[in-house]
């Protein structure tokens, strides 16, 4: 131990007890080669606890004593001026109110306050103008977890996600970026936990039963403010189901992340061209809340080449001000889920609920199509849009007043919106791809909360195990609503 | 505690914050002492970990990350970053770290119920990849913080309150963690150290500043495991348990180091587990964000325009709005490299398109079908369940897609495969010898690229320059096919009369 050496050869350290810290245990006793200290007698006022005692008097420094104590500060070496010194505060503080000494003095602490980090700005730079691409849903996912400024992605293998996943694994080592392949679902969302928490944009491709994976991991970023992009590319279920598309999560992104007070951003692209803006506007609110977001696709459209225009400028992030980044400026700086005392606990929940409120106010997106007049307005996201607004366009050529309302966020579900066509709504009929009705459950929940309790008849057009709803199964339900008796 | 120590000053300094204020908010003497019970061995280990930290003057890069158990408050007192991990995965959470910032020294401190139980799928990939974190591993043979219960490194015969008649045979031996992690290919030091004397809390100090410093040194991963004392749940004095784990633990958990690649006098590579080790293979460069470079590399460097053969104009002939059209064959085929080039097409020519495929669940030769629709605005339904155009390329596919052709649709068969097709009175029907035109062009693999051709010349859906130049452009890196493509996309033309 060098640096226990003395400095001053005339002055021999010998260590000094700050008695209020000792719990007493005795490791020093053990080490202690000349049997200086034994177990005390008398009950320290400030801790009770009964501490050691030892006496210098055939003490030859050797710090062994020291270096067996699990406590940060119950014992140190001292010189005789520093001892003589720790004394006169000590006898100075004795009686009643009084305050034991801040061992900073002894240990020689810089008392220098902690690094505080500024506020970084991300960068951003113009692209080069190109025509559109033609993009696979995944892929064109990928890209946009680029151009956001994504350089760490990490996942597990999962149909039908994996495209992503493989267009990842092709293009991070070309953009000196990490692809990692992990061993779970479990590490992967832990990795981003790492990589968010040191205020870097990470992300993961997965599918249905890999996400149920993940949601503790989700609660744990939620509770220490963590952002990362979760694209779930959902699958038939329950269990294993099957690999064919399915809207089968909708109940768990939108009320079930994990356990605690949890909930994130959900966002539904219906078109690989949202595949892609979505997935930048993923990751511009994770940072904005330090908060997950996810990205809900059914496999259809994680499959589905389509026409994708790129955006102007791609994002070099900066490192957030609140990160652990692994640096002097972030030194100060925790992740961190708990709250030990129940008021503090309390405390951060009514901090994430006014998060949460602040993103309901803010953050809502829906995409009204035809519905000015609509009579029947349908309500569905992802590849069912796609169908449900095929459909609209046969029950407008039929006569009928349709039109599709498309969540674009499902949490929060853009209620506000939604409030907007229901004056002139005779008919709600909610399209979706699961059994139970997921999507109608989060509208008749946002309905409710909302006060809104006279409303017309809602109506559903379901399936589920990998068939989607097709356009003729909605315009035949619709067609057999009997429009004209409402 | 930075890096001060002034010259009058006998104590190390050490990585500690001057006072705890995240502990009880640092009331009392909470401010200045740690929370473990009086003689836990958690204490002195982190000691040796903060004063290694600065000894080797890596505080301000360094990240601590605790886990959960009795080490999930070491960001009470570490003065570092500080992340708090779930349960078992705090391996993987450093490894987050590691990869987001390579240049910062990340150490996971981890007790045996973490480490050992929930957490060992994250330990053993996370020891395996050999990426340079540093592991510290307490091993106190039960669960301190859920109040003494059984740990995988709990002995046999040991009674905790989960094995209360001591831990029998039906519960397995307990795990030899650090003879398992050396005996993976990543890690380059693993050894087990105590705290039970000087002389070994004096080698277990050197083995946790040794792993830092392998890890400073960019040489990969190390992992230090630390016999660690419990008084409180073996329910005997401090001194006790110090014998408690040189008599009992001892025999079960040899001390010494189990794998050092960069042991004095050691060869590179001595010491390794099995097969190639990995060292020194951690050295990252920063990301690109090159605006010019990031474009080349999600597109390919696709920024070509096109020409627009048809003037934008869309084939209306077929359907005024939107065409929808159906590829299906086996695997191998080449219905989805068609599909998209028909999906191609239409984008260059200012038209929207889509194109989703669908497999059978085998990797090679199951069924394999197309879904592509064109149109002048938006594809609204992008699934061709009554298809205007269908393309099959074996029997099944024809007689599965025939009869739901629309109305005046057109269906292009591989005649070459299926010698009696039945006749679909709702559509043109077209049988060309896709498989035995490109057998004669001496490549198999074109047949798609015949048929793309009969189907220009079948539906006019786009003029055949339209076709052709998605297909150059796709094979803008193997321009050697070029010219079998083109001759067959011509005899799949000629095909049609």
């Amino acid at each position: 131990m060098t640096a226990n050496q003395q400095k001053n050869p005339k002055e021999k350290a010998k260590p000094f007890l700050f008695s209020e810290f000792c719990k007493g245990c005795g490791r020093c006793i053990e080490a202690c080669p000349k049997n200086c200290i034994v177990i005390g007698q008398d009950i320290n006022t400030f801790t009770g606890l009964i501490p050691i005692k030892i006496s210098l008097e055939n003490c030859i420094g050797c710090s062994l004593c020291v270096n067996a104590c699990p406590e940060p500060y119950a014992l140190a070496m001292s010189t005789e001026e520093m001892r003589e010194r720790e004394e006169r505060e000590q006898s100075k503080n004795k009686g009643a109110g009084a305050t034991f000494s801040d061992p900073s003095e002894m240990f020689g602490l810089d008392k220098s306050p902690l690094p505080k980090a500024k506020k970084a700005i991300d960068e951003e730079m113009n692209l080069p103008i190109s025509g559109p691409q033609i993009l696979k849903g995944n892929y064109a996912s990928a890209i946009g977890a680029i151009l956001s400024g994504c350089r760490h992605f990490y996942g597990y293998p999962i149909t039908p996600s994996t495209e992503g996943a493989e267009l990842m694994a092709k293009l991070m080592p070309q953009l000196d970026g990490i692809f990692f392949q992990a061993v779970s679902e479990v590490a992967t969302v832990n990795i981003m936990y790492g990589t968010g928490g040191a205020g870097l944009p990470s992300m993961t491709f997965t599918s249905s039963p890999g996400f149920s994976l993940m949601v503790e991991g989700i609660s744990y970023m939620i509770g220490s403010e963590i952002p990362g992009v979760f694209i779930n590319i959902m699958r038939g279920g329950p269990g294993l189901g099957n690999i064919a598309p399915e809207q089968s999560d909708i109940k768990l992104v939108c009320n079930g992340l994990g356990h605690g007070n949890t909930h994130a951003v959900v966002l539904a692209p219906s078109t690989p061209q949202e595949m892609l803006d979505l997935t930048m506007k993923a990751f511009e609110l994770s940072f904005k809340y330090r908060n997950p977001v996810i990205v809900v696709a059914d496999g259809y459209l994680g499959q589905m080449t389509g026409k994708v225009i790129l955006p102007k400028k791609l994002k070099k992030p900066a490192i957030p001000e609140w990160a652990v980044y692994g640096d002097k400026e972030h030194r100060a700086n925790l992740m961190c889920s708990i709250y030990l005392t129940e008021k503090d606990l309390e405390d951060h929940n009514h901090y994430l609920d006014r998060k949460y409120d602040e993103i309901k106010k803010n953050e809502q997106m829906a995409d009204l199509y035809k519905c000015d007049d609509a009579e029947v307005i349908i309500v569905a996201c992802n590849t069912p849009a796609q169908m449900a607004k095929g459909s609209v366009a046969d029950l407008r050529s039929k006569g009928v007043k349709a039109g599709l309302f498309r969540p674009m966020t499902l949490w929060p579900f853009p209620i506000d919106k939604f409030k907007t066509v229901l004056p002139r709504a005779r008919h709600i009929v909610v399209v979706e791809a699961n059994s139970s009705g997921q999507l109608e459950d989060e509208l008749r929940l946002n309905l409710n909360r909302s006060q809104v309790t006279v409303h017309p008849p809602i109506h559903n057009v379901r399936r589920c195990g990998g068939i989607l709803p097709s356009q003729q199964e909605i315009t035949e339900k619709i067609l057999s609503l009997k429009l004209k008796e409402v | 505690m930075s890096n001060v120590n002034n010259s009058n000053n006998p104590n190390p300094t050490r990585a500690f914050y001057n006072k705890f204020f995240r502990h009880a908010q640092g009331a009392g003497v909470k401010g200045y002492s740690n929370h473990y019970c009086p003689g836990c061995g958690h204490g002195v280990a982190q000691k040796y970990l903060a004063e290694s930290i600065s000894e080797l003057g890596i505080q301000d890069k360094t990240i601590t990350v605790s886990p959960v158990g009795c080490s999930v408050f070491m960001y009470y007192y570490m003065d570092t970053g500080n992340t708090q991990a779930a349960h078992g995965r705090a391996s993987v959470t450093a490894l987050g770290h590691k990869f987001a910032n390579p240049g910062s020294v990340v150490i996971s401190y981890q007790g045996d119920g973490d480490l050992a139980s929930i957490g060992l799928a994250e330990i053993v990939s996370t020891a395996q990849l050999g990426i340079p974190i540093t592991v510290i591993f307490i091993n106190n043979a039960i669960y301190g913080m859920t109040g003494g219960q059984m740990a995988p490194t709990t002995l046999m015969g040991q009674r905790t309150s989960t094995s209360p008649n001591g831990r029998q045979p039906i519960m397995g031996a307990p795990f030899k963690i650090a003879e398992l992690i050396s005996n993976l290919d990543g890690p380059v030091y693993v050894e087990r150290v105590a705290l039970f004397n000087a002389k070994e809390r004096t080698k277990a100090k050197k083995a946790i500043k040794k792993g830092l410093k392998l890890q400073m040194e960019n040489k990969g991963f190390s992992f230090i495991e630390v016999l660690a004392e419990c008084p409180t749940h073996l329910k005997i004095s401090a001194l006790e348990s110090e014998k408690w784990v040189q008599e009992k633990m001892l025999p079960m958990f040899p001390l010494g180091v189990k794998k050092d690649l960069f042991a004095e006098g050691a060869e590179a590579g001595a010491g390794a587990g099995t097969g190639a080790t990995h060292t020194n293979n951690f050295n990252l460069t920063a990301p690109t964000f090159d605006a010019k470079k990031v474009f080349d590399i999600v597109t390919g460097g696709n920024d070509e325009t096109v020409p627009r053969y048809a003037k934008g104009v869309f084939p209306k002939h077929l359907d005024p709005k939107d065409v929808s059209m159906k590829l299906a064959g086996s695997g191998g085929d080449g219905a989805q490299t068609a599909a998209m080039l028909i999906a191609q097409s239409a984008i260059n020519e200012g038209h929207d398109a889509t194109h989703i495929p669908s497999y059978g669940p085998e990797s090679r030769g199951g069924t394999s079908y197309a879904d592509i629709h064109v149109a002048a605005e938006e594809v609204l339904s992008p699934a061709s369940p009554t298809p205007q155009i269908l393309i099959a390329f074996n029997g099944p596919s024809l007689m599965k897609f025939g009869p739901t052709v629309a109305n005046g649709g057109i269906i292009i068969y591989d005649s070459s495969v299926v010698t009696n097709a039945p006749s679909f009175k709702q559509a043109k029907v077209y049988g060309v010898p896709f498989a035995e035109i490109a057998v004669k062009l001496g490549n198999a693999m074109v047949k798609n690229i015949v048929a793309l051709g009969a189907l220009q010349a079948a539906s006019k859906l786009y003029p055949e320059e339209t076709f052709l130049t998605a297909v150059k452009t796709a094979l803008k890196s193997k321009p050697k096919f070029i010219e079998v493509n083109e001759k067959a996309f011509r005899e799949g033309m000629k095909a049609i009369h």
